[in-house]
């Protein structure tokens, strides 16, 4: 109940009415969303799952600012992306969203220092806030001891972390996670959840995609996505509390 | 453009360079051809502007020199043969008669011709008659000892000024300042040494001794040779005036009949200004021909290599984009980095060209002698703008691939594999 009074209260941050994305191949059409309607609001956790092709990663993308709906309209913080440049996406997504990646997608060649420091470098900062900024990511994300390692020199979960600590660097308004655990054994990706748990308690917006339901429940809502269409909108009443689950 | 990825550009750049060097190395090769054909071209001419200018600064560019000969060589030699010689006479005459120079002095010449000195004998220095005002021209600038006086001329004393390189030669049997040599059997008292003015296209000129022309006569004999006139104008404002007047006097003298053509020819520096624009000319047309195709191979090659990496690093571009690199930054990264591929060629162009050139300036003059005016050292001029040239290459090169890479889909991009 309580939690639902957040989502009631909350600010809005993604306003998403009726969008589509379709793609041509050739001369057949690919609706990969058909039509999706969708508000998120601040410091919500929100889960989204459904069979391969229903279109998971296509919304997430969307809202990630990484592409633009075929039709239909997309507010973030009431600001219309849809008519945004491809210069004001990328502002967008460099301030705003901070992506989780199912493939973790570091810098083969650059250190876990070099690799959080990433956005900050074309966000505008400069060297020494760079670094100072990437260091307090990566301690709390618990890879203080890591920072001069190379991605290849690290286990997966490792590596998630260190997207995890470049997707939190900017302080973003949400973490988008397209399958963070999909790469990860389980313990590992409980260890990963748990991170995004403690983020989402320390009030930050987070929207996971996944398959599977372990993962599915450390969120308060889940959305259940059928060939591009939303086939179930609700809030997790058993939201899973971390820590004891993950040490188990 | 933020300084931050500026920086942050040019450290991809060599991190990128780094971990392909003999591929980068291959790929600005055409460039390293280039730039190096620009150096070499900048050098040899820069060379030359330099003969020309130490050219102009011992003739003199407010002189005149009325001669059977012309310098331009533009008319037909045999033409130039038929007609009669300068008498010395009419040289004296000439010099006596015109008004608006400051100076004006006959010359006699004598190629080819041998000296002797502490039984040992040398060949091949020109020996010229001339009046002491010789000391007042820049050509006649003294090194060591001086230059005959008003009396000695007068009475035509048997005194000689060495040229340079007749010097030099004479240096290996002990100091001839103060000493007599012999020519043709008299004896003269060396009394003077002419500072060193030879360049590439001129060192005749250090292998000219002086002499009072009275003594020039009593060896050499007083005619059978076509004597020419040094004509000081002063200043080269006067050069328009004093060709008038020399020409008038000149046909007055040798009696030419209005209509007739002139059988003299006033020469001046501008003549060595045409000599060395068709030599400059032709070391552009061969060089300006190899350049061009050498950069299109140079552009070719980096374009390439830049598409090749462009493809590579898809997955890169994408991570940059996902966290929030605009369009123009992944466009600069390119770039910079085909810039800075082409600089590098340029670095190693420097280099080779450096020793290239350093060898060549030292060691080439050696067996030919009219390549002495080449330098040693490249003039960082054209270092500067030879980078300049192959950053601008670079860029050219990258643009096309740095765009593609600028115009990337993120989506698509992150789906690589790589
Ligand atoms: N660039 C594209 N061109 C053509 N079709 C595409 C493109 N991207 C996605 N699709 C199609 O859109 C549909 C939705 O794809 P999406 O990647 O969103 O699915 P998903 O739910 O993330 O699946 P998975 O669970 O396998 O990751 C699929 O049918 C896919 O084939
Ligand atoms: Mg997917």
């Amino acid at each position: 109940m309580e939690i639902k009074e957040v989502i009631n209260n909350g600010t809005t941050l993604i306003d998403i009415e009726h969008i589509a994305k379709i793609y041509q191949m050739g001369a057949e059409y690919v609706h990969a969303i058909r039509d999706i309607s969708l508000q998120i609001k601040k410091n919500d956790y929100l889960a989204i799952m459904g069979p391969s092709g229903s279109g998971k990663s296509t919304l997430m993308n969307i809202i990630g600012c990484l592409d633009t709906p075929t039709k239909g309209k997309y507010l973030f913080k009431d600001m219309d992306v849809s008519e945004m440049t491809d210069n004001d996406l990328a502002s967008i997504r460099n301030k705003e969203i901070g992506f989780v990646f199912q493939t973790f997608n570091l810098l083969a060649r650059s250190t876990t220092l070099k690799n959080v420091e990433l956005p900050l470098i074309y966000g505008g900062y400069g060297a020494s806030l760079r670094h100072e900024k990437a260091m307090k990511a990566l301690v709390d994300v618990g890879l203080g001891d890591r920072v001069n390692h190379k991605p290849n020199e690290l286990s997966g979960g490792q590596r998630q972390r260190v997207a995890v600590a470049r997707a939190l660097v900017t302080e973003p308004s949400i973490i988008l996670a397209d399958e963070p655990t999909g790469n990860l054994d389980s313990k590992t990706g409980l260890e990963i959840m748990n991170l995004f748990n403690e983020l989402w308690k320390a009030g930050n917006t987070i929207i996971v995609v996944t398959h599977e339901e372990e993962v599915a429940r450390f969120a308060k809502r889940i959305i259940k996505l059928r060939d591009g269409l939303i086939e179930n909108d609700s809030v997790n009443h058993e939201q899973r509390s971390l820590i004891e689950d993950s040490q188990s | 453009m933020k300084i931050n990825e500026i920086t942050e550009n040019i450290k991809i750049a060599f991190e990128a360079m780094s971990v392909n060097k003999l591929r980068s190395l291959l790929a600005s090769l055409g460039v390293v051809i280039g730039i190096s054909f620009v150096i070499l071209m900048g050098w040899v001419l820069s060379g030359l502007d330099q003969a020309l200018e130490d050219t102009f600064n011992i003739i003199g560019t407010d002189m005149l020199y009325i001669d059977k000969w012309d310098w331009a060589g533009g008319r037909n030699w045999k033409k130039m043969r038929q007609r009669k010689n300068i008498t010395y006479s009419q040289a004296t005459e000439f010099c006596e008669k015109i008004k608006s120079a400051e100076l004006a002095i006959p010359n006699a010449r004598e190629f080819g011709y041998k000296i002797k000195y502490k039984n040992e004998e040398y060949q091949g220095m020109s020996f010229i008659g001339t009046k002491w005002e010789h000391s007042l021209t820049p050509a006649g600038a003294i090194l060591i000892g001086r230059h005959f006086t008003q009396f000695e001329d007068d009475i035509g004393a048997n005194v000689i000024v060495l040229g340079y390189k007749v010097y030099q030669a004479l240096l290996n049997d002990g100091n001839p300042v103060g000493h007599y040599v012999k020519i043709d059997g008299r004896k003269f008292l060396v009394i003077g040494v002419i500072k060193k003015q030879g360049t590439m296209l001129f060192d005749f000129v250090d292998n000219q001794c002086f002499m009072p022309i009275k003594a020039f006569q009593s060896v050499f004999g007083r005619s059978g040779r076509s004597v020419s006139i040094a004509i000081k104008a002063g200043s080269i404002e006067n050069l328009d005036e004093i060709r008038v007047e020399s020409e008038g006097l000149m046909r007055q003298i040798r009696n030419i009949k209005p209509g007739e053509e002139n059988d003299f020819s006033i020469n001046e520096t501008k003549a060595f200004e045409s000599t060395i624009a068709v030599l400059r000319l032709s070391v552009w047309g061969v060089g300006i021909g190899m350049t061009v195709l050498s950069f299109i191979v140079g552009i070719i090659g980096i374009m390439n290599i830049m598409f090749v990496s462009v493809t590579e690093r898809t997955k890169e571009i994408g991570i940059r984009k996902a966290v929030g690199a605009k369009k123009r930054t992944i466009w600069m990264q390119f770039i910079v980095e085909a810039a800075i591929l082409s600089f590098f060629g340029a670095i190693i162009a420097f280099a080779g060209c450096s020793a290239l050139v350093y060898l060549t300036a030292t060691f080439l003059p050696e067996f030919v002698p009219a390549t002495a005016f080449l330098s040693p050292v490249l003039p960082y001029e054209l270092l500067l703008i030879a980078s300049f040239v192959s950053i601008f290459v670079g860029m050219l090169a990258g643009v096309i691939p740095a765009v593609r890479a600028a115009n990337l889909d993120p989506v698509e991009a992150l789906r690589r594999e790589n």
